[in-house]
Parts: C-alpha cells; structure tokens; sequence
C-alpha cells in the first residue's frame, strides 16, 4: 500500500514537469512583445523596458525561464501578473470560488444522476429509462453555453429568481444556476454509468443470493443493487472535480464568475504566461491528487482490489 | 431438458439411450455455413437495433447537406442585408435574419461544412496515431509502453479546453489571417493535441486484453511473427472499443468545436459555421429578442452530433457480447 503510494506519487513528477514545460513551450512560441503591450500607445524607454524584461525573466532563454518558474513555484511563488500583482494572491482569491461552484455542480450531478440512472436501470427498457437514455444523449450533444443562456434567459431575465450574472465573492445561491449548467453533461455521464452498472449488478450472484434469502425487492435493491453499483460511479465524481474546475470557463464567462476558468480566459487573451502555466499547474495537480485518491478510494470501496 | 435418468421409488433404473438425450445433437450440429466473425454477427445485432436506424437516417441527410448545400437553400450564406438585421421570418426566409443580416436558415445549412469537417478531421487525426501508438505499447510492452503511457500521461493532464485554448491563440499569433482550410485545421490539430491519449489509453488497453488470447498463440505457434501476429490478429481484434470512441468522439468534437468558437478562439469570423453562429447570437439570446437565431445552429449542431453519439451507442451494443446474451 505505501509502496504503492509512493510510486504512484513519484510518478506524478514527470507528468507534472512535462505538462508545466509543454504548456510554457507554447506560450513562449506567441511573437509579439508584452511590455510593449503593456504600455499601449505610450513609448517605453530602453531602460524601462530593459528593467522590466529582467523583473519577468523575459530577457533569459526559454528553459531558464521555465526552471526559474519551477524553482519558484516550488515556495508558493508562481510569478507577477503583468499589472503586477503575485499570480499567487490572484490564484488564491479565485480558487475558492471555482471550487465552491465545482464542488455545487458535483453534488448536483451526483444527486440527480445517480437516482435517475438507478431507476432507469432497475426498469430497463421502459419509458422512464428510453426517455432517461435520450435526455441524457441531448444533453452530451448540445453545447454547454447553449444551455447556460437558456437557463440564464429562464431563470435570470424571464423568472428573475436568480441573478442574471454573478459578481465576485458569491454566495451559495447565487451559484446554483452556474453549477446546474456545469454539472449538466458530468449528469449524463453519471446517469448512463449508474444505469450500465446496475443493470450489470442485477444479475450479479450477490443479488441472486440476497434474493433467494428471502429479502424483499426494496431491500435487495437498496442494499446489494445499489451500493455495488455506486463503486465506478464514486470514481468517476472523484476524477470529475477536478475536470469540472478546468471544464468551468464557458459557464464562469456566461455568468461573470470571477474564477479559474476566466482568469485562465484572459490569461490566454493577454498571453501572461506567468498566469496560464500557474493555473495548467494547478490543475494539474488537482488532477493527479484526485486521481490518486480515487484510486486508493476504489481500493477501499471493492475490498477485491489490492494493491500491492 | 430430457426426463431424470435417476430412477424415483418404486421405478425401474433407467438410463436413457445417447440418440434419446440431447447428447445425440453434439454429433451433428450444422458446420456448412462459413462461420459468422464478430463484425458479421455485430451487423446483424446493430440491423435489429431502431436506435441505429435513427442515426444512420440523420447522418446521411447531414452527410448531403455538408456535400451540397447549395440543394437546400438558393440563399448566400455571405451576403448580408443590414435592412433586414433581426427581421423575423418571412417567405423565402423560413428562419428570419440575424443580427448582420444574414439569412439564418442559409447560415445553417452551409454551417454544417466547417462543424462536419473540424469533427470528421479531428476523429482521424487522434484516432490513426493514437491506435498506432496504443498498439505499440501494448504489444511490446516494457520502454516503449512506459514511454508512450507517461508523454501521453503528460497531455492527458493538461485539460482539453484549456489546452485547446492556448494552443489556437498561439498560432493565431504566429499565422494571422490564414485561409478557409488552414484556419479549420488549426482547430482540428488544436483540439487532437490534447485529445489522442485517450484514444492510446483504450487502444492499449484492449491490446492488453487481446494479445494473451488462445487464437494469438496459436498464430504465433504456427510461426506467424510478432509483427504480422500484432496487426494480421491483435489490432484487429481490439478495435472495438476505438469505434465506439471514435464514433461518440466525433459528436464531441464537434460540440468542442462551437465552444472554442463560442469563446473567441475556435474558427475565424469569416468562416460560415454554427459555431460563429452561435457565439454571435449569444447578445441577442441574452436580452431574449429573436432566439431563432440561436435556435437554428444549435438544433442543427445537436441533431448532427447526437447522430453521432448514437450511432456510437448503438455500435457499442452491438460489439457488446454480454449485453447480447443478456437481452
């Protein structure tokens, strides 16, 4: 188990620093001159410019560059922005933010996925499970913003229960129309998983033998059918956290969240490099401790997988 | 089943005669017709499945739409009409006009072209590579597998959107203003850079499984070598779970195509797609005036992808024995 662990972390190092170089190599790769940019219209003396390109790292090659970042970034120190402030006081104001509407959006799809794909799958091939298969279809095939401004159009301007647009540091019911619209397609998934699984559990031997028992329909279901079904579902809404915060750009744009997904939106706009490889950083990293988590949670959730 | 052979109280034993049991069948079965292979047996299944039906119907009108577009309006999707901006229907025009004044029905109709082609490309660009390398690090195993799972660990990493998003801006900076194809490429490599290891992950997976069965050690018994066992036996009998993602992935891709459009960074304005479509009618969605501007491209948009997605459901059936012998 440790040994496991161990190896699975020291794994994590190289898709952490190939990920970091391969999205700093991009970066880099965009021609133009951002101090240049910086001051617009107004002209930029050498030394000013000369100042500020060795304040950013701008004057070094490439690899320094990205070494310099990883050495940094190694004590909480992801850079400046270019209007100055550190990437990580930004990073920490909208984090939180993007996690609070994540983790809504996890709940969400989890609540509602898991309960129509149980039904769904209890009655396969009835109306409730093609209706359930076809919602679920539409759903991966409809573009998400499509469906935020739907639900921005019902709820916000004709319903007017709930904010048009968020502002920054919002509250939980400010978020819930935001993490309907990004929990929608991880609801689908949720739905069609559920739904596959318990129809696999179904004729699983554990369920026969509950059966043969004696226990009545609504137990065997509640407690052979359901709990077994739930083990990929559970790693599959671990891996989707960290999914959902970097899935979070089209939704934070329509509702004017001030979170991860718009800081990386305008990041990629303005070409900060500094701000774009922090936050891939971070999401990768969310990404890799997510997973390994999930896979130590499978682990203790189906006690016929060990690892060695 | 045939009667107890085991005698009850008060009868006389009794077994009965072999051409009395049903093991007098074993002898005879019928072995004349050529065996049926899992494609065949796979075609049958997906013929009886209406869901496969339902897609295939969608798919070959979206497949004469994106060929000849000219056959379902007389309409220049380009030509714009600012008298008419956000006029609602009218004869000629079933769908009214947008914002520029534009035709919104014509728009759609020759939207398909881009959103198809950036969908269609993309699906080939990761899928041939990734099979290739999947089926190399499963076959072979040791270093190569190690070095083809972690650089595909390192993509898999970096969020497909946000990827996507660097790798567009960065070269709309290094090649502004490029043609109709270049522009839809780049999406279309934009969008593979960071979609192929998924394909490598299931490729290789299903390699994994393959590559131990009976019929590929008997192949490699009788002498075949690694290299003609790994693509004469292995990769094609592995491939059904790359269909099914590449079915379902060129539906995704194509609603991943909209999105980047959506944000400012998938095809450029001057290229006619429902992606630029939408992202130019999210103003007028927003104060709820004429949402058939956005109606028109996104039921186009959903009803071309859900094609997609289901015809990959319905493969996905069909290539699943277990699901088959339990129906």
């Amino acid at each position: 188990m440790w040994w496991y662990l161990g190896r699975r972390v020291l794994q994590a190092i190289p898709v952490l620093l190939g990920s970091t170089l391969l999205i700093y190599a991009m970066v880099f790769a965009i021609p133009g001159d951002p101090i240049a940019a910086l001051f617009g219209d107004k002209p930029v003396s050498a030394t000013v410019k000369a100042q500020l390109e060795s304040q950013y790292n701008l004057d070094k090659p490439f690899i320094v560059q990205w070494l310099l970042f990883l050495g940094n970034a190694l004590h909480g120190d992801f850079g400046m922005t270019y209007s100055g402030r550190p990437v990580s006081e930004v990073l920490a104001e909208v984090i939180p933010v993007t996690f609070k509407l994540a983790v809504m959006a996890l709940i969400i799809e989890a609540f509602f996925g898991i309960i129509a794909g149980f039904y769904a799958g209890l009655k396969r091939g009835k109306l409730f499970d093609s209706t359930m298969l076809i919602v679920s279809l539409l759903v991966i095939a409809v573009p998400i913003f499509v469906f935020g401004f739907v639900m921005q159009l019902i709820f916000g301007v004709k319903l007017g229960i709930a904010p048009i647009v968020v502002g920054s540091d919002p509250s939980i019911p400010d978020l819930i129309v935001p993490a309907l619209v990004l929990g929608l397609v991880s609801f689908a998934y949720v739905l069609r998983l559920t739904r596959t699984s318990v129809v696999d559990n179904l004729t699983g031997d554990h369920v026969r033998t509950a059966r043969a028992k004696g226990l009545s329909d609504g137990q065997v279901n509640r407690r052979h059918v359901l709990r077994n079904s739930l083990i990929p579902v559970v790693t599959y809404l671990g891996a989707d956290l960290g999914a959902l915060m970097a899935g979070a750009i089209v939704t934070e744009g329509i509702f004017n969240i001030n979170g991860v997904g718009n800081l990386a939106f305008q990041a990629v706009r303005k070409g900060e490099t500094a701000t774009i490889v922090s936050v891939v950083t971070v999401m990768v990293f969310i990404y890799i401790v997510m997973s390994l988590l999930v896979d130590l949670l499978y682990a203790w959730l189906d006690p016929r997988i060990r690892y060695a | 089943m045939p009667e107890s052979p085991i005698a009850l109280p008060g009868q006389e034993r009794f077994v009965a005669a072999v051409e009395e049991t049903p093991l007098a069948d074993t002898g005879s079965f019928d072995d004349t017709g050529s065996p049926e292979n899992q494609w065949q047996e796979a075609w049958k299944q997906l013929r009886s499945n209406w869901l496969f039906w339902v897609s295939a119907a969608i798919l070959s009108v979206v497949t004469i739409v994106v060929c000849f577009p000219q056959l379902f309006t007389d309409i220049d999707p380009t030509y714009a009409d600012l008298s008419r901006s956000l006029d609602g229907p009218s004869k000629g025009h079933i769908a009214g006009f947008d914002k520029q004044g534009y035709d919104v029905f014509a728009r759609t109709i020759y939207g398909a072209r881009a959103s198809v082609l950036v969908g269609l490309f993309a699906t080939l660009v990761v899928t041939l590579p990734g099979v290739l390398l999947g089926a190399f690090a499963g076959f072979y195993g040791g270093i190569t597998d190690t070095l083809v799972s972690r650089i595909a660990d390192i993509f898999f990493a970096i969020p497909l959107l946000l990827g996507a998003l660097v790798g567009i801006s960065v070269i709309n900076n290094l090649w502004p203003n490029r043609g109709y194809w270049a522009s839809i490429f780049t999406v279309v490599f934009a969008l593979a850079a960071f979609g192929w290891p998924q394909v490598v992950r299931i490729a290789r997976g299903s390699v994994l499984e393959v590559k131990n069965l009976e019929f590929v050690n008997a192949a490699r018994a009788i002498g075949k070598t690694r290299r003609a066992n790994l693509w004469g036996h292995v990769v094609p009998n592995s491939m059904s779970a790359v269909i099914v993602l590449a079915t379902v992935s060129l539906g995704v891709y194509i609603v991943a195509e909209a999105t980047l459009s959506f944000l400012g960074l998938g095809l450029p304005p001057g290229v006619v797609s429902w992606g630029n479509d939408l992202a130019a009618a999210q103003v007028q969605v927003r104060s709820g005036i004429r949402l058939g501007v956005m109606f028109w491209p996104a039921t186009a948009l959903a009803i071309t992808s859900l094609g997609f997605i289901l015809l990959g459901d319905a493969i996905s059936d069909a290539l699943d024995s277990k699901s088959r012998n339990r129906e």
